[in-house]
């Protein structure tokens, strides 16, 4: 390949090399410089494309350019002398010539028109560089940029949607449970009512849930759940006649607690069926637990019925929370997308769940008794409505900072909520994706902690194909 | 930006409306029909039980005049009545959907537990 070592631009600004350097054939999707590599050849593009592209160590590619016949590369690294800046590896099998650095010095030295075109061409790359750097900047701080605008869009939509579907809802609910009903249910201390337990003059009625009777009890006292009270009133008064308690005879009540006045409910129902003497045990809600003889079982959690598609999906924030230890990939932005389609799903399928039949849901939050009696059905109504718009959202790419941030502290509550019951030995059911059968576990612990992991992923790290201000950004970028 | 933040939301509302419609469950038809409790409850006579397809039920004590009203639906191998306080029965149908099997304790049991237990026979209706 040796002759005539004049260099010249074609027409189309395209640069041809004649008898100068060596024609090689590189095959499709081969590498043929390196980004960070000492720079040897510079190359021109005879025929075929090259694709021009950078990656940062945590594998984020932006591709640059592409290259066709005429065009050129490599020449950056040789005139800075420093490592190569970017990558470029064929598109289709191409035809370069490749100069060695000691025939491309001599070519500048020789052909002031070929250093002038190349410092043109540079300098033009440099403002071009500029304006995409202002653009990005712009866009970037746009992104993360998060107001309150945000959260306030997602909570009051979801209050909205919540009160708005709460009114044509069959299955409605008050949005305070007991507002405006006056309480007029004589109390019983717990003194008084021991004097009456030891004459064995009144029945002493338990207006919880079974599984709450079941752990622990006042001896010799009636299951009557306030939640099956229709039902299983009939029961009661049998067993009431067996006793030979006629309707005269007191019946002390017990089994609120912080989150429901059970006890005041079946009081106020039993009264209504025409007892004549209804007493609420007074004092403490857990004061009968000491004050009293009890029965009382180990705590048995619910039995687990298969939760199918939606238990499957639950597992997999444990997977992401091992990827995310993992630290190139715990910044990929790649992994953020993942994140977001894998939580908003999850958080969906969560609301779902409960949005029909908040009443289910509420009695799964009384079961907790965290949340005060004012604030129960609210906390029911809104949160499933919280779920599903922070899942649509992240899904969508819509506002996903702020939505990652609802559901990381939706996560925060819910694993308070679950160790708290853990400690508590609560024979409950978690109330998390189904309405029954769904124990309350250490593994539930461990998912719900992917899931926050999976939050914090994407509020830092989430940059990818988000429909956000001003449009959808497919950020899959060409610079 | 007014005009940018109404297109989100109406990509929202068609999402939600496509939820609802997917979230309508499965099919009751089945399952649907007159079911009597093989035994007699708390001295009232049997339970006169009927599920009827649009997802409503009636609950009913032969010596008691009153009829109590429930929902229900089917999912997977069970079917969840709901009680208007928000309480959830587990029923699961057997022989072929002869027979149903009540868990009266407001959890779910694998087996029904003996004295939280209601079994159904099927009278009429249904598939």
């Amino acid at each position: 390949m040796a002759g005539k070592d004049t260099p010249e631009t074609g027409e189309s600004g395209g640069l041809r090399l004649d008898h100068l350097g060596q024609e090689v054939t590189v095959p499709r999707g081969s590498r043929i410089v390196s980004q960070g590599e000492t720079p040897e050849f510079f190359y021109v593009v005879q025929s075929g494309k090259v694709r021009v592209f950078r990656e940062t160590q945590d594998g984020i590619r932006t591709e640059l350019t592409e290259l066709g016949s005429g065009s050129y590369f490599g020449e950056v690294a040789l005139v800075t002398g420093q490592p190569r800046t970017a990558s470029v590896e064929a598109v289709e099998e191409s035809t370069l010539i490749k100069v060695s650095k000691e025939e491309f010095d001599r070519l500048l030295n020789q052909n002031p028109q070929l250093s002038r075109h190349i410092i043109q061409q540079l300098a033009a790359w440099l403002v071009a560089g500029d304006r995409r750097l202002e653009t990005e900047t712009v866009h970037q701080v746009k992104l993360r940029q998060i107001s309150w605008f945000d959260y306030a869009l997602i909570i009051s939509l979801s209050i909205v949607f919540a009160v708005v579907f709460n009114i044509y809802n069959d299955n409605q609910i008050p949005l305070i449970q007991g507002w405006g009903v006056k309480s007029e249910v004589p109390q019983i201390s717990l003194d008084q009512a021991l004097d009456y337990y030891h004459q064995k003059s009144a029945v002493f009625v338990d207006a919880r849930k079974n599984n709450f009777f079941e752990q622990r009890h006042i001896k010799e006292a009636i299951s009557l759940p306030v939640v099956f009270f229709d039902l299983q009133y009939p029961m009661f008064q049998f067993m009431l006649t067996q006793m030979g308690a006629s309707k005269e005879k007191p019946l002390i009540v017990y089994g609120g607690n912080s989150s429901r006045r059970f006890d005041v409910d079946l009081a106020r129902l039993l009264m209504e069926k025409g007892h004549d003497k209804v007493l609420v045990l007074g004092g403490n809600y857990q004061g009968w637990e000491r004050a009293y003889p009890v029965e009382e079982k180990k705590g048995k959690a619910p039995g687990t019925m298969p939760l199918g598609l939606a238990g499957l999906i639950e597992w997999l924030p444990v997977g992401i929370f091992l990827l995310l230890l993992i630290p190139p990939v715990r910044r990929s932005p790649y992994l953020s997308v993942a994140c977001r389609l894998l939580l908003g799903v999850i958080f969906i399928e969560f609301a779902l769940s409960k949005i029909m039949r908040p009443a289910v849901f509420a009695l799964n939050v009384v079961d907790y008794n965290l949340t005060p009696a004012w604030g129960v059905n609210l906390w029911s109504l809104a949160l499933p409505w919280a779920e599903l718009l922070g899942g649509l959202f992240l899904v969508l790419g819509i506002r996903t900072r702020a939505a990652a941030t609802i559901i990381g502290g939706m996560n925060i509550i819910f694993i308070i909520g679950l160790v708290n019951a853990i400690f508590l030995g609560l024979p409950i059911n978690c109330g998390c994706v189904g309405e029954v059968g769904e124990p309350v576990n250490w593994w539930k612990v461990l998912k719900n902690t992917g899931m926050l992991f999976m939050a914090i992923q994407i509020f830092f790290y989430d940059r990818l194909f988000v429909l956000d201000r001003g449009g959808f950004i497919w950020r899959a970028r060409s610079i | 930006m007014r005009q940018s933040a109404s297109k989100p939301l109406v990509v929202l509302g068609l999402v939600i409306g496509c939820l609802a419609i997917w979230g309508c469950g499965e099919p009751r038809a089945p399952f649907a029909g007159n079911y009597r409790s093989e035994t007699p409850f708390a001295d009232k006579g049997h339970i006169e039980l009927n599920l009827k397809e649009n997802g409503e039920a009636t609950w009913k004590l032969e010596k008691e005049m009153r009829e109590l009203k429930f929902k229900w639906k089917v999912e997977g191998d069970h079917l969840f009545l709901y009680t208007r306080e928000g309480a959830v029965m587990v029923a699961t149908p057997t022989e072929g959907g002869k027979k149903l099997t009540v868990d009266m304790s407001g959890n779910w049991h694998p087996s029904c537990p003996v004295n939280q237990c209601l079994i159904f026979n099927k009278v009429s209706g249904g598939g």
